[in-house]
Order: structure tokens, then C-alpha cells, then sequence
């Protein structure tokens, strides 16, 4: 409780409120723009938090985040254009309702929504964080690897239909995390002559690269084709009827959301279309869904942002990032002298609890922010991507010059780019590549670890009721998607046999 | 289109094969179990090898087939922006601490925003690159502290 408190208070701090609306409002205007996500928003803005403490900085990148998630669903409701993955959903009933006139209703009804959700899977950390870390100190380094690896399986699992895709890029994220000198004996691995490989790829870097840049060079295939639209806001609050239509649906999606969030792998692209499918099952009015349902816009709103939340949990408790925004932060944790894990809420458990309640402060300043600047919101909106993707190109270079002080970066940064524009043309699923490059590591490590104290045996693999667990879930959660390929087969092949 | 289709996946079994050929000229450790620091990356090499090859199976069968992203990077003015990028990027790179950051800036950003934006809007694209580099510069460099060149 003292923690808690403490926290409380740190998070209360005017500075720290400021970094709370900086991060949501600079988050929310990265996450508005089109094909611009919440782990574009954190690679780009990292820079920021240098020079800060490691406290602010970890409040500051969090309100980036679910700033972000705010910000997806803005340029959802006003351009059908989602900034992300998880922003999706929200083009279904939210442009219908922008078409009818009801942008701002629509918007305000998604910041509520998003309000809602993120204040329910906070409660929903408050509760499981703890017990979770503790938990996760029984791990050793067999279950570690274990644990790794099943994240990793669960990401591909969800790369449907690019399997191999997936098993690529995570191979290929595994292979880079071994460049540079072997922490445990000091053998040079694959710096190929060039004295900067030593200390091994900034993943930062890589993370930038493919974030940053590739995301900007890939978006340079529509940037001549984005049309201005005139953008009537309307009314900025919700009707009562929309409010009793969406509030259950709010209530159930934040629960859904968060539980979402905090399995490895999912996130809220998934919330949120699980979420929107579940409301459309059980409304009474299905056929309104796509046409301006303000349900089919607040359920999954709500259920995304509680999973921008709920995938903190497994970040903080174990180290483990579960999607590719969480592994950017993670990234920019380590890059603080932040190591996420179960010692964490042991050693620095006041830090832990400044962020928690921060998020608690950082929903009511979005929701502010979303609601009472709306209009300027709209106007950075106007801004044209001609001069907006330009700006996050320097921004991407500032901040990989800041991460080490060499030009030498830029190269990387601009192969690491291109490379991301590749992967995407390709269809190649990205979060696989970056977790892999930054747990990979830990992973070696680990692994290394686990064979010499059982001396070479793999039995260890096998040695206690964790790791049995995560080995049959791990097989599963790559399995899962072939077995229910199979079923869907089975089960069309079966009345055509008939 | 092919090239971009199958290079990938050529890219990609080439690439695990200097990684495989490279895990076998590594040096032996000098501490502990002297093959130690090859096993991790000789397994995730022979699996990048594996999973590459099945992929430029997959790309051979469809190598025929339409690939929109690819095409639409190939057309219009997507090439010379994206060409534009990385190559200024490179210039940035050769220039940025020999004129530092400021000046440096000010031509990358003010180059880059003439091919993006166009030069009929250059009135924007001075307004932009001149407060841009400013701002930044006085941002990092003097409220976050960041030692620029």
C-alpha cells in the first residue's frame, strides 16, 4: 500500500503530469496519422526521453503508447484510414457515423470507450501484476527460454497463412541478436571486420529502421492517391441513445480487451475484431453494425485500448513483450537501465506504481485532450503527408544518432528501412523480426545456461511442471492455426461429399 | 517484379549460408565449453536455411502471379521517392558531422521535402525545413541535452 501511495504521489507531480500530456498528446497526433501506429510513435519519439529519469521517461513512453491507440481511431472515424492494425475496427461503424454527420459524436463515444477500457484493464493490473511477478520469480533459466520461445510461437501462430513467413523473420531476428562479441566468452561473432558490430546491432536501431523509415518509404505507395476530405465534426458529445446502446458492450469489450492483451502474442488488433464480432453475435440489431452502430465503434475502442494495458503486464513482470509495440518499449526500457522482470516490483516497486498510476491520470488527460482539442486535433490532421513523413525520416535519424553518437547508424538505419519496406511489400509479419532481435539474447543466454547445469542434457527442457506447461503450449500455439485449418477443411469438404 | 519476388527468398538462403559458413570459422572459446558460442547461432542458421528454401519453393510456384505491392512500388513516382530517401539519407550520413547538425539538417530535410512535397510548394517546404531544424535542434541540444555535432 505504501508503494502504492507513493506512487500515487510521484505520479501526481507536475512534471510528471506534464510528461503524462506530453506523451499522450504527441502520441495521439504519431498515432493519427495513416499507416502510423502506436510502435512508430515510440520508436520515433524515444529521443525524447533522453536525459530524463528513468521514472519520467517510462511514464512519458507509456502515455506515448496508449496516446497512440487514442490517436489510431481519429483518422479511423475521419479518413477510414486506421493508423494501425488495432485502429481497424473502428473504420467499420465509426466512418459510417462520420458519413451521417456524427464525427464528433463518434469521436467523443471512442475516447469514452477508450477511457473506459483503459481505466477497467488498469484496475485489472493493479490486480494481477503483482501476484503474476511473483509467480515469475519461480522461473529458472530453462522456463525463461521456454517462455521466450512460446511468445514467440504465439506471434507467428497469429501470422495466418505466412507461416514460413514468420518462422523467417524470427529466425532472422535470432541470427542478428547474435552479432557482436559472446557476453559469456568473449568470442567476436559476425562483425565481419567492422569494429561497430562489436557490441552487436542496436536493436533500436534495427527497430527505428523498420518502424521509422520503412513505414515511411512503404506509405510513399498511396501518398499520391490520399484524397482531402472535408472534415464536418459536428456535435463533440455523444446522444443518450448511443450511450445506452454502447455502454454495456464498453463494459464487456474492457475485461475482454485486457485479458487479450496480457496473452503473449495477441494484442489489440485482436481485441478489438474480437471484441466487434462477440457485440455484432449478441446485438439485437446485427444488421445496424457497418452502418454507424455506435456499439460496433465503443466495444472495440474499449477493448483495444485495455489491451494496450494489459499487454504492460507480461512486459513488466517478465520481460516479456508480447507484441511489437511492447517490444519496442522493452527496447527503449533496456536502452534506460530499466530491466523489466520479476525483481522489478521487488527492487523498484515505487517505480512500478508511478506508472500504474499514471495511467489512471494519463486516461483522464486523453480523454481531455481528445475531447477538448478536438478541433486542433482535426487540423493537425490536414496536414499534409507530404510534409509529415519527411519530418519522421529526421526524427528517425536524430534518434539513432543519439543512441550511439555515430553516423555509422545512419547506414544501418537506412538498410534496416529499406529491409522494413521489403518485409512489408512482401507480406512479411514484422513483430516476429523485432521481438527475436531483442530477446534473443536473453534467449542464448539462457539456453546456454540451462544445458550447463544440467550438463548438456535437454532434460532440463523438461524438468518441472512450468516448463512441461510452456513446451505443450508453445507446440499448441504453433499447431493451432494448422489444426483449425484442418477442421475448417474437413468440415467444407463435408457437405460436398454429400 | 520476379527479381524482387524471388531475390527475397535467394537473399534470405544466401544470407543463412554466410551465417552457417561463418558459425564454423568462429572462433573456440576460451572459457568453459569451447564450442559454446556456436551452437545458438548454428541452430537458428540451419533453421533460417530450412525455412528459406521452402520459401522460394513457395515464391517458384507462384512466381507468375501478380504481386499489387510490388507493382505499385514500381510505379509512378514511388521509385524516386523512395530512391530519393535512401539516397539523401546517405548524403546526410557523409555530411551531418562535418557541417553539423543544424546545417546539415536544414539541406537534408529542405532536399528531401522538394522531392516529396514538390517544388511549387516551396514556400512550405522553406517554412518547414527552416523552423523544423531550429526547433529540433534547440529542443535536443538544448532542453533534452543532447550533444550534437
Amino acid at each position: 500500500m505504501d508503494a502504492f501511495l507513493e506512487g500515487l504521489l510521484t505520479s501526481l507531480q507536475p512534471i510528471n503530469i506534464l510528461w503524462i500530456c506530453v506523451g499522450g498528446f504527441l502520441g495521439t497526433i504519431v498515432g493519427m496519422l495513416p499507416g502510423l501506429g502506436p510502435a512508430t510513435a515510440v520508436a520515433v519519439l524515444i529521443p525524447i526521453t533522453f536525459g530524463m529519469d528513468a521514472t519520467s521517461a517510462l511514464i512519458l513512453m507509456a502515455a506515448i503508447y496508449y496516446g497512440a491507440m487514442y490517436g489510431g481511431s481519429r483518422s479511423s472515424i475521419l479518413l477510414n484510414t486506421p493508423g494501425d492494425g488495432s485502429a481497424i475496427a473502428a473504420t467499420f461503424d465509426g466512418y459510417p457515423m462520420a458519413q451521417k454527420g456524427q464525427a464528433g459524436q463518434a469521436m467523443a463515444l471512442s475516447a469514452v470507450a477508450s477511457f473506459i477500457g483503459g481505466i477497467i484493464a488498469t484496475i485489472g493490473f493493479v490486480a494481477l501484476a503483482k501476484p503474476l511477478s511473483a509467480f515469475a520469480i519461480q522461473f529458472g533459466p530453462a522456463e525463461y527460454f521456454l517462455l521466450m520461445l512460446l511468445t514467440l510461437s504465439a506471434i507467428i501462430s497469429l501470422s495466418l497463412g505466412r507461416m514460413v513467413k514468420g518462422l523467417i523473420a524470427m529466425s532472422l531476428g535470432l541470427l542478428l541478436s547474435t552479432i557482436g562479441v559472446d557476453t559469456q566468452t568473449g568470442v567476436y561473432r559476425f562483425t565481419f571486420g567492422i569494429p561497430h558490430l562489436s557490441e552487436g546491432l542496436d536493436f533500436l536501431i534495427v527497430i527505428i529502421g523498420i518502424y521509422a523509415v520503412g513505414e515511411v518509404l512503404f506509405n510513399y505507395l498511396n501518398i499520391d492517391k490520399q484524397k482531402k476530405e472535408k472534415k464536418e465534426v459536428g456535435k463533440i458529445w455523444f446522444t443518450k441513445e448511443q450511450w445506452k446502446r454502447s455502454k454495456w458492450p464498453i463494459l464487456r469489450s474492457g475485461p475482454l480487451g485486457f485479458i487479450i492483451g496480457v496473452l503473449p502474442g495477441a494484442g489489440g488488433s485482436i481485441a478489438s475484431m474480437l471484441s466487434y464480432t462477440t457485440e455484432k453475435q449478441i446485438s439485437k440489431k446485427p444488421e445496424e453494425f457497418g452502418k454507424g452502430a455506435p456499439e460496433g465503434l465503443a466495444a472495440p475502442e474499449s477493448a483495444n485500448n485495455a489491451a494496450s494495458v494489459g499487454a504492460l503486464i507480461p512486459l513488466l513482470t517478465m520481460g516479456i513483450p508480447g507484441s511489437g509495440t511492447t517490444a519496442v518499449m522493452l527496447g527503449a526500457l533496456i536502452m534506460l537501465g530499466i530491466r523489466p522482470g520479476p525483481l522489478l516490483f521487488e527492487n523498484d516497486p515505487g517505480m512500478v506504481w508511478t506508472l500504474v498510476n499514471s495511467m489512471f491520470i494519463g486516461n483522464i488527460a486523453l480523454i481531455i485532450i481528445n475531447i477538448l482539442l478536438v478541433g486542433l486535433l482535426v487540423r493537425i490532421l490536414d496536414t499534409p503527408a507530404k510534409i509529415l513523413y519527411p519530418i519522421i525520416v529526421i526524427l528517425a535519424f536524430i534518434g539513432t544518432y543519439t543512441l550511439g553518437y555515430s553516423t555509422v547508424d545512419f547506414f544501418f538505419l537506412l538498410i534496416f528501412g529499406y529491409f522494413g519496406l521489403l518485409l512489408k511489400i512482401l507480406d512479411f509479419p514484422i513483430a516476429p523480426l523485432i521481438l527475436a532481435i531483442i530477446v534473443g539474447g536473453d534467449m542464448e543466454q539462457n539456453f546456454r545456461m540451462s544445458l550447463a547445469s544440467s550438463g548438456g542434457s535437454v532434460g532440463i527442457f523438461f524438468g518441472s511442471t512450468i516448463a512441461v506447461v510452456l513446451v505443450v503450449l508453445t507446440v499448441l500455439s504453433l499447431f493451432y492455426p494448422l489444426i483449425i485449418q484442418s477442421i475448417k477443411k474437413l468440415r467444407g469438404a463435408g457437405p460436398a461429399a454429400d | 517484379m520476379k527479381l524482387i519476388k524471388l531475390g527475397m527468398p535467394v537473399f534470405l538462403v544466401l544470407l543463412s549460408i554466410v551465417f552457417l559458413v561463418g558459425t564454423y570459422n568462429l572462433p573456440k572459446a576460451k572459457l568453459g565449453n569451447p564450442d559454446a558460442p556456436l551452437y545458438f547461432p548454428m541452430g537458428v542458421s540451419v533453421l533460417l536455411l530450412v525455412f528459406s528454401i521452402i520459401y522460394l519453393v513457395q515464391e517458384l510456384r507462384r512466381a507468375n502471379e501478380t504481386n499489387e505491392q510490388i507493382a505499385e512500388m514500381l510505379s509512378g513516382r514511388t521509385p524516386l521517392l523512395i530512391g530519393a530517401t535512401i539516397a539523401l539519407g546517405i548524403g546526410y550520413a557523409l555530411i551531418f558531422e562535418l557541417l553539423g547538425f543544424l546545417f546539415s539538417t536544414l539541406l537534408f530535410l529542405g532536399a528531401l521535402l522538394f522531392v516529396v512535397n514538390g517544388r511549387k510548394k516551396w514556400v512550405a517546404n522553406i517554412i518547414v525545413t527552416v523552423v523544423f531544424s531550429f526547433a529540433s535542434w534547440y529542443a535536443f541540444s538544448e532542453l533534452l541535452g543532447v550533444s550534437l555535432p
